[in-house]
């Protein structure tokens, strides 16, 4: 049997730790930032909530940019295709979420994030 | 510390500590005692026999695809065994307990369970159940069967399918040193917030169960990565996506659900973790917390979860049953639409484990209806199977008998989760013992479809057949287990009785109590019988031995090798022909033909790594839960460097020459040929009856599958 090396597999080029490395300190930055805005209580809530939001998608890209070196190649289209699948699934999971809480806070907490805060905060 | 701990603490042993052993405790104790002479006879055992080296580089050190499913295997029935003990005891403490006047043993009011203790066994239960004895089981039979149907010689990655299962072997062993050290959770195996926070559980109970699931999980994710890789990319030449076998096309979706879904009991557990550990918020009472949002992160995974584990169950129906109708599968293309609508509607439909939570009527309708699509493609694939067995030959052996009964499970479980599916039946019927015998149903469905398939694979593993008449009757005495258990818990579910209950108020469930006994007492009988089949097939396995086509007429890829399938699977990768390979070959009579020539095999090399990271994680598990953080430092530290070191060995496989091969060949075809005795009904197409085509039948069972093909030495015939 023929046995190709694997180093040459495409999936296995886009490897560079230049990548890993300037992933890891992103997201890490992304998170201290974060981290940060929260225990500063730094904003109103909402704000904070989309901030936070903000941060979160720039990992996420980050992470599909120069972790996982997505593209549209021929190589990669196993990647393509699992990305393509999160996107209805992220869509259910926190759409359906946040429907979901809201119409429960509507029934059952006095005060809505968009309001004043998460309940608690204001304590 | 972050957090303020309860009771002792120091450097050197985190919380561990004497009083931490319940030597005292008089079910405990004894049962350590019992585990240590077994422990200790098994050593001796293995020592005395010699098979020290046997055992370490045939199993331990092992990369094989098939003996990693084995060995999956036995850890699922180990912890069936055990989670089976604790079921024990709740029916126990249930039917002993009943009304004020119930006399109470061993330091217990009522019963002999203390409302502690109780609380920990129903827990340990549910964790078990579903995450270390369905789920390792079901992981095993895909990893044995998936490769072989597909063609493959090893899984994608199989050092990382070793790596998968010391994972879920730590994460047993991590449950059961519970039972011995500490004590487990008692908040249920799904945890209920905001009780699992540290004030409210200030011992290691918590810990142990959250680092069990959070291990499991890990365990499981890696294992559907390797065979979604399999499945993608090391089909044999010529397998089509539409020439799939039924049951790879089940782990596929099984473990797209499991990809997409574990995550998010990864990060539950994880923000779990965060407030126990790091004193955080996420889902206590106040301070900003919010406690639903654990209950609904956790049937976000909760509600995939249980179509992760009732898929392949479907997958296995789906090869057993066209086997004994001597019919290929009704609805081929369906059945694999039914499966993905399955897998889709999975992730819409969580809010119905807490419709009483309090959302809106919108919200409330949505995922009822959600929950009730379940039904179509569910029903599909159940007309499916009728179809397949219509004007069918049916042949009522062990495997088909547990196929239909699993059949009948899956009627009643699905139709109660149709009515638990109705909010307005949702909010009467919620948290009562209804709702634990219609999951009971499921879940025994897929128990049944699992010793079907168990029995059905035996020989294409092992090369002979389990016995026929112990089979039927483990068979029969689990099903009265069955019915008597759970027929009594619908009932007392109509009648009001609440789940988890140490102590039951009403004295007029006594009876159906005692029903359930008697099913327990089935159950244990089966116990016994399953022990009995095992020993009696084993002691007869010369008078069972099998040559390819076990059952006769089988139709799929991994009945092309001879049983049992060498450990490369394939002397030559078969190239495929059609949907139902084998049955075409039947059809062509190409059942005895050889490859002209041979190739050299290049497999992977066993390593002892995999076996060295479980035990590390293993102790890493133990450190975060007695919070000994130099062990977990120690650990963690030396499973990066183990994972390191090992990425720099090079030399990961070896060279099987072809001459080699050709001689291991020649070796299978003759035991194949000894093995022949029993009259075998292979015949073409499997759509014809047992015992007709004597021709055909007696050239089944010689040759070798391969793509180059030449004669064999002349037929048997
Ligand atoms: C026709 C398909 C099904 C429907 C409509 C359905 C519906 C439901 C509903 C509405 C509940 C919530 C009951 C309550 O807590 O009030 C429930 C609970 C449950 N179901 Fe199903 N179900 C279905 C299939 C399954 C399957 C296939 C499994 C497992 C293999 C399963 C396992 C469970 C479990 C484990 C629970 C409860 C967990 C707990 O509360 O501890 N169900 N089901
Ligand atoms: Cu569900």
């Amino acid at each position: 049997m023929s046995h190709d090396n694997p180093l040459q597999h495409p999936e296995v080029q886009v490897a560079s730790g230049r990548g890993y490395l300037l992933t890891f300190l992103i997201s890490t930055l992304l998170m201290g930032v974060s981290l940060l805005l929260v225990a500063n209580h730094a904003m109103a809530p909402f704000g904070l909530m989309l901030v936070l939001s903000l941060c979160a998608g720039l990992a996420v890209i980050v992470q599909i940019y120069f972790l996982m070196h997505m593209d549209l190649s021929e190589a990669h289209i196993w990647n393509t295709v699992a990305l393509v699948l999160t996107i209805p699934l992220f869509i259910l999971a926190i759409g359906l979420t946040a429907w979901m809480f809201s119409t429960l806070y509507e029934r059952t907490m006095v005060m809505l994030p968009t309001m004043h805060g998460m309940a608690g905060m204001v304590h | 510390m972050l957090v303020d701990l309860q009771g002792p603490w120091s450097p050197l042993l985190g919380r561990l500590a004497l009083s931490q052993i319940p030597y005292e405790n008089p079910i405990l104790a004894p049962l350590f005692v019992v585990v240590a002479i077994m422990g200790i006879a098994i050593i001796a055992a293995l020592s005395y026999y010699g098979k020290w080296g046997y055992l370490w580089r045939e199993w331990l050190t092992t990369v094989d695809h098939k003996k990693i499913g084995i060995m999956y295997i036995i850890i699922g029935l180990v912890m069936l065994f055990r989670g089976f003990m604790d079921g024990l005891m709740i029916r126990t403490q249930q039917a002993m307990a009943v009304g004020p006047d119930a006399a109470g043993y061993m330091g217990a009011l009522h019963g002999y369970l203390t409302p502690y203790h109780f609380g920990q066994i129903y827990s340990a239960h549910g964790v078990i159940m579903i995450l270390l004895a369905a789920t390792p089981l079901l992981v095993g039979i895909m990893n044995v069967i998936v490769p072989i149907q597909v063609g493959a010689r090893d899984m994608a990655y199989p050092y990382l399918n070793a790596v998968g299962l010391w994972i879920t072997a730590a994460a047993a062993v991590l449950v059961m040193a519970s039972l011995f050290v500490g004590d487990f959770s008692h908040n249920g195996w799904f945890g209920i917030a905001p009780i699992f926070e540290l004030p409210y559980s200030p011992g290691v109970g918590v810990d142990y169960w959250m680092w069990v699931m959070q291990l499991a999980a890990l365990g499981s994710t890696l294992g559907s990565i390797n065979i979604l890789a399999t499945i993608v990319k090391m089909r044999a030449p010529g397998m089509t996506w539409l020439r799939l076998p039924i049951f790879t096309w089940a782990s596929l979706a099984t473990n797209i659900i499991a990809l997409t879904s574990f995550p998010a009991l990864t990060v539950a557990l994880a923000l779990i973790g965060f407030d126990r550990y790091l004193g955080t918020h996420f889902f206590t009472a106040g301070l900003g917390g919010n406690l639903m949002l654990y209950t609904d992160l956790f049937w976000l995974w909760g509600h995939p979860e249980v179509y992760f584990v009732i898929l392949p169950a479907f997958g296995m129906l789906s090869e057993i049953i066209p086997t004994f109708s001597e019919k290929p599968l009704f609805g081929y293309v369906t059945m694999v639409l039914a499966t993905f609508g399955i897998a889709g509607v999975s992730w819409a439909v969580w809010l119905h484990h807490f419709f009483t939570m309090g959302a809106g009527p919108d919200v409330i309708s949505f995922f009822s209806v959600a929950t009730m699509l379940v039904g179509i493609p569910t029903g599909v694939k159940v007309f499916n199977w009728a179809f397949t067995m219509y004007r069918g030959r049916l042949r009522f052996e062990t495997p088909m008998l547990w196929s239909i009964g699993s059949l009948f499970l899956l009627l009643v479980g699905g139709l109660t989760g149709m009515m638990l599916a109705f909010p307005a039946i949702n909010y009467m019927v919620h948290n009562s013992v209804f709702v634990i015998a219609h999951f009971h149903s499921m879940l025994l469905m897929i128990v049944y479809a699992i010793f079907g398939a168990v029995t059905y694979w035996w020989p294409k593993i092992f090369g002979f057949k389990l016995n026929e008449a112990w089979g039927k009757a483990v068979f029969w005495l689990f099903t009265a287990g069955t019915v008597g258990v759970f027929v009594p818990m619908y009932t007392l579910g109509f009648m009001g009785m609440t789940r988890r209950l140490d102590y039951v108020f009403n004295t007029q469930w006594q009876l159906l109590l005692d029903v359930q006994m008697l099913g327990i007492a089935f159950y244990s009988l089966s116990v016994l019988a399953f022990l009995g089949l095992l020993y009696v097939s084993i002691r007869d396995r010369a008078k069972s031995r099998v040559s390819h086509d076990a059952w006769g007429t089988t139709h799929s890829v991994e009945w092309m090798t001879p049983s049992p399938v060498p450990f490369y699977n394939f002397a030559v990768v078969p190239h495929i022909n059609a949907r139902d390979e084998w049955s075409w070959r039947k059809e062509h009579g190409f059942t005895d033909l050889r490859p002209d020539h041979y190739e050299d095999i290049h497999m992977p090399k066993n390593t002892g790594i995999p076996l060295i990271l479980g035990v590390l994680t293993f102790l890493l598990g133990f450190g975060l839960t007695w919070r000994i953080w130099w062990l977990c430092a120690l650990s963690l530290a030396l499973i990066i460097a183990v994972v390191i070191i090992r990425s720099f060995d090079a030399d990961t496989g070896y060279i099987i020459p072809a001459d080699e091969v050709e001689r291991m060949e020649r070796a299978h075809h003759d035991r194949a040929q000894a093995a022949v005795e029993l009259p075998q009904a292979g015949v073409p197409g499997g759509v014809t009856a047992y015992g007709q085509g004597n021709k055909p039948a007696a050239k089944g069972e010689v040759g070798a599958p391969g793509s180059g093909i030449s004669s064999p030495e002349g037929s048997r015939a």
